[in-house]
């Protein structure tokens, strides 16, 4: 599904049970838990590692606890208890040391609008201590990594929201940073600026910066993450790779468009069933023609249009329907819901909730 | 003052950073961070240098508008307050050095309000650059900005016929005396911002402080009897007197009759004193409310 060109972080290990594998780690967060001051508890319970080199994804709803956990990542919150590390040092014990190790982009663009592009690198650049002697490279390599080349020397006050977003990312990484928290660094972006700053985020994990997202975009999380962790009401209810929550769903759905009435349709779902990969259990007849439910729908798909053309039989459509992160997330969130109050008619309000919140997810 | 961690001690320790290389040094040094941060904030001002042109230009109009209106009045009222022979471009010099003073002091609460709402406050505080040298930073930046405002209206003085007694020390020591009302001003901004986080607020505020406390003090015409007892309790009371001390080279403080350092001093000593212990005061609390909005308390 990734369709990352070449990944320098092997995909994590083993998809079902998501442990990552044993390589240092960028993140190591146990039993975190974090209470604001008027008594609501934003993170509960939350335990989670990020090795070396993996981008990876926190996905949740508004409100689930995303960025207060990806503050206290980044030593702007102290946690309540529990231990967080982020590159070795403790984030309580060791602040500066965590601070110098991390680039950090904040959910609203950070860039000062009065100074031009450059300036503010120079800047990051200075905050960071990068040496004297390599501020001028650094800044024209990043310049050019976020294609801001040609507008280095323009107040970035004057720049598209893209443009901000991409130069906030740029200053974020003056440093080079072992690990990268970019806090839903697309909200608010049309699609074009969104694909460049995909693009972009590609590039710093490929050159083997550790990147910890957070998003409420489940595309985004399916396009970029090798592994994610899904946040609700401030605790994790899965994580693993796109992939593997796809699964939990359930298989692709293949559709099958059959002309030539009922007879063509029996011949047809008789031919389906002599693929080896296909049992009764998976074909369903639809108004159309044949529904088949699958976990390979890339193999099997192909496998029975040549079948059924053996057959003789008119294949008038042909679709595949592979499970979104969207149908991962509404399932894990009514999941969450049954497991947590069991009732009935709880479950169902909290599913309209959910439907709403995908209705939001698709409009956007 | 109580920073809310030790990062300026550990700023220049080894940190762990890069694609697995180790870099032996963030870089950072105290006086390091503040530099770069004053060159930021000096940036700012030159890229935007509206408001610090227009705080020179209202200086400017106070001081013709003000001595063409009231001089021949304002002469007569101070010869009978004991000022005789001054003129009064003189005898305001004072009061217009204060209102750009306060004018551009405020600028400091509105900057930081401006860093809170960008998200700049925060991705500064997100850096391995120590607190305290971020925020010095930014003050020395903006006491820099003061002074060229001020040495600019003094040489406008100079130029329209103001006269300085104490010539080039004493118009140090004035401008000395402006940077200290202005530090307070200064602190008063960052409180009223840090409270309001509304930069609008801080604009509001610079006017509800600027006029009362100008009028409610000698800057203009010498105190009447009427209004000494709450001038006394007004800062720029200390300012305008200690100014005027330099000015004119003699002792002009009206509100508490001291005479045990002689002459000029006998207004300088107990000025500066009550204005020292004043940002003491404010200062303590515009650094309480900083650290923490910089710390990382959940709130």
């Amino acid at each position: 599904m990734s369709q990352r060109p070449s990944q320098t972080a092997e995909p994590s290990g083993d998809e079902t049970t998501a442990r990552p594998p044993d390589r240092p780690r960028s993140v190591a967060v146990e039993d975190l838990e974090l209470t604001y001051s008027d008594g609501t508890r934003a993170v509960d319970e939350v335990t989670l590692a990020v090795p070396r080199g993996e981008f990876f994804g926190f996905l949740g709803p508004n409100g689930a606890g995303k960025t207060t956990t990806i503050k206290v990542l980044a030593t702007l919150l102290e946690p309540t208890s529990g231990t967080v590390r982020i590159e070795g040092h403790d984030v309580t014990a060791d602040r500066t040391r965590v601070r110098a190790a991390i680039g950090y982009m904040a959910q609203e663009t950070s860039v000062d609008e009065e100074l031009t592009a450059r300036e503010n690198l120079a800047f990051a650049c200075d905050a960071y201590g990068v040496p004297r002697g390599d501020r001028a490279d650094r800044i024209d390599d990043l310049l050019d990594l976020v294609d801001l080349a040609a507008v280095a020397d323009t107040p970035a006050g004057t720049f598209s929201g893209g443009m901000k977003k991409r130069l906030d990312a740029a200053t974020a990484l003056v440093h080079d940073p072992q690990l990268v928290f970019l806090d839903e660094p697309t909200t608010g972006l049309d699609p074009e600026a969104r694909n460049r700053l995909w693009d972009y985020f590609r590039r710093i994990n490929d050159r083997g910066t550790t990147v910890f997202l957070t998003t409420q975009y489940l595309e985004e999380a399916d396009e970029l993450c090798d592994r994610l962790a899904v946040i609700r009401d401030g605790r994790i209810v899965a994580d693993g790779s796109p992939d593997a929550l796809k699964r939990r769903v359930g298989g692709a759905v293949i559709e099958l468009g059959i002309d030539g009435g009922s007879d063509a349709v029996d011949a047809a779902a008789a031919t389906v069933r002599e693929d080896p990969a296909v049992d009764d259990s998976t074909v369903e007849r639809t108004d159309e023609g044949l529904r088949v439910t699958t976990n390979d729908a890339g193999e099997l798909g192909p496998d029975l249009l040549v079948a059924l053309r053996e057959a003789g039989v008119a294949v008038t459509d042909f679709s595949v329907e592979v499970p979104s992160l969207d149908d991962v997330f509404l399932a894990i969130a009514d999941d969450a819901v049954d497991a947590f109050d069991g009732a009935k008619a709880a479950a169902g309000t909290a599913r309209d909730e959910a439907d709403d919140r995908h209705r939001a997810a698709v409009e956007r | 003052m109580s920073a809310p961690d030790a990062d300026a001690v550990a700023a220049g320790e080894t940190a762990v950073s890069g694609t697995g290389t180790t870099v032996s040094d963030t870089g950072n040094t105290f006086f390091g961070d503040v530099r770069v941060n004053a060159e930021r904030w000096t940036r700012k001002a030159v890229h935007n240098p509206t408001a610090f042109l227009l705080e020179i230009v209202v200086a400017t109009f106070s001081l013709v508008l003000f001595s063409a209106v009231f001089g021949d009045v304002g002469e007569a009222a101070l010869a009978r307050a004991g000022f005789a022979g001054v003129d009064y471009l003189t005898f305001l010099l004072p009061a217009v050095l204060m209102q750009a003073t306060m004018g551009s002091a405020f600028s400091s609460g509105m900057g930081l309000v401006r860093d809170l709402d960008s998200g700049m406050f925060e991705k500064t505080v997100v850096t391995p650059m120590s607190w305290t040298a971020v925020f010095a930073g930014k003050a020395a930046a903006e006491l820099a900005r003061i002074v060229v405002q001020l040495v600019v209206v003094l040489g406008l003085a100079v130029a329209m016929g103001a006269r300085i007694e104490t010539g080039l020390v004493g118009a140090a020591g004035v401008v000395a005396v402006c940077l200290l009302v202005g530090l307070l001003f200064m602190a008063v901004s960052n409180v009223v911002g840090l409270l309001a986080r509304d930069d609008e607020v801080v604009n509001a505020a610079s006017m509800l402080f600027m006029f009362p406390l100008l009028f409610l003090s000698p800057a203009f015409v010498p105190l009447s009897d009427d209004i000494e007892a709450v001038a006394a309790f007004n800062p720029i009371t200390y300012g305008v007197d200690a100014v005027r001390a330099l000015v004119l080279g003699r002792d002009t403080l009206t509100v508490l009759s001291v005479s045990r350092f002689g002459d000029t001093a006998n207004t300088l000593v107990p000025a500066v004193a009550v204005l020292v212990a004043l940002n003491l005061l404010v200062g303590a609390l515009a650094v309480r409310l900083l650290a923490r909005a910089s710390s990382a308390e959940a709130v």
